[in-house]
């Protein structure tokens, strides 16, 4: 790949943006104002019945587009898309490095058969390997 | 605009709705212009109008919402029920129905239009004095069905808004850069699977260390942060393509920090700040106590 010199900033990643000032107030950035006018404040039901659990989905997607981006999926993890009621809370870095263990061992164990669930690599991947079901997405 | 708001239709409501402004000449208190008199018109149909309430308060200034709108333009005014007070505007149900609900919630720009709306109005009434702010799209076919639910919640809306008196939200947030596993990214390209794998792998527990770090760091900055405030919230993370803030979130949290401690707040931001200088510490505020107005709360 030639990339042209355009100036001195060395291959900055796309999608990096320089954080913003902080310690004054600023106007709502959206994921603040999201959060509070969709997630919290008074709830009294109106007569137009708003589908709360549609609300709440949303808002669990959003929160899902946090860990699923940026981690799960440029490691191919795609459970986040399948089980949409685990929270972010739920699914932390110890998870994920379990399931990069799994994916690693059957890697290593089994080249030719993703199915094999083989776990040698990494003793600290064992438990959750069974019957060849390392799928949690529909658990 | 000649769209008139639906008016109060049974006599057994004690207080009529009273225009915000002035200039409103369409009073909603005009029953010659009511829309939508026969309830039924509107329920369950995508015709007709709704009262959209944005928050209760206790009873404003005159002309304290002046020159603030409601959604789609229409002008606030306020339902009354002894001394709450309901700021509300017409919606169209064609919008707000709860069948086009369902589908404009799930459109990501119709809804920061409205989220946007609503919270104008609630920081405009939060300007005047306590607030508790209604949950997104709470909307009643009319003035008394709004009356009726002040008088149903009167007890709890009272009690939400004595806590948040003298008080605003703060939100604070702190973020970790990780350098180090951009840097592993970077390396030449791995040889093998394997070999890539092996290099995910470190990647991931190299973050997972620095994450266990942070992680004491953020119980730090929250635990100082809540000994200054009235109460406190954690929020789950936030997805850095809304909130524009890039690196890994460890700590979301809201305060209600009484105003008059405001200052010592920021200072201890500013004092943390100082003391983490590789962590960036993000802090919004003040804010309408979006997070701690909840009915039944002890």
């Amino acid at each position: 790949m030639t990339e042209q010199q355009t100036g001195d900033v060395p291959s900055a990643r796309p999608y990096y943006q320089p954080p913003s000032l902080t310690g004054r107030p600023q106007p709502a950035n959206l994921a603040d104002i999201l959060e509070r006018v969709l997630d919290k404040g008074i709830i009294i039901a109106g007569d137009i019945r708003v589908n709360l659990l549609d609300i709440e989905l949303l808002t669990i997607k959003l929160r899902l587009l946090v860990v699923s981006v940026d981690k799960a999926e440029e490691m191919g993890i795609d459970w986040w898309k399948h089980d949409p009621m685990l929270t972010v809370r739920e699914r932390g870095l110890d998870e994920e490095n379990r399931e990069l263990r799994e994916r690693l061992a059957q890697l290593e164990g089994t080249p030719d058969d993703e199915e094999g669930g083989q776990d040698e690599g990494d003793g600290s991947a064992r438990g959750r390997q069974s019957a060849g079901s390392r799928s949690r997405g529909d658990a | 605009m000649s769209d008139m708001p639906p008016a109060p239709t049974s006599a057994d409501g004690p207080e009529p709705s009273v225009p915000v402004s002035d200039t409103a000449t369409n009073s909603a208190t005009n029953p010659a212009t009511d829309t939508v008199t026969d309830s039924s018109t509107g329920q369950g149909s995508e015709q007709g109008t709704g009262r959209y309430l944005y928050a209760v308060c206790r009873r404003l200034p005159p002309g304290a919402l002046q020159g603030v709108h409601g959604l789609s333009g229409e002008p606030l005014e306020l339902v009354e029920h002894g001394d709450l007070v309901a700021v509300v505007s017409t919606v169209p149900l064609a919008s707000f129905g709860e069948d086009a609900l369902r589908r404009n919630l799930e459109d990501l720009s119709w809804l920061e239009s409205v989220v946007r709306g609503h919270d104008d109005v609630v920081q405009a009434v939060a300007a005047h004095g306590p607030v508790a702010p209604m949950r997104l799209a709470t909307i009643c076919f009319d003035d008394d069905a709004v009356r009726a639910r002040l008088r149903q919640w009167a007890v709890d809306l009272g009690y939400v808004l004595d806590r948040v008196t003298g008080s605003a939200e703060w939100s604070v947030k702190l973020l970790e850069l990780a350098p180090q596993a951009e840097a592993l990214e970077e390396a030449e390209a791995p040889a093998s699977g394997a070999e890539y794998l092996r290099r995910r792998k470190a990647a991931v527990e190299q973050r997972a260390a620095s994450s266990a770090s942070a992680a004491d760091v953020a119980d730090d900055i929250h635990a100082t942060l809540a000994c200054r405030a009235k109460a406190s919230r954690q929020l789950p993370p936030q997805d850095p393509r809304l909130s524009g803030l890039s690196g890994t979130m460890v700590l979301n949290a809201a305060y209600l920090v009484p105003d008059v401690d405001a200052a010592e707040f920021t200072a201890a931001l500013d004092e943390l700040r100082g003391r983490y200088p590789s962590l960036l510490i993000d802090a919004r505020g003040p804010w309408p106590p979006y997070s701690f107005a909840m009915l039944g709360q002890p």
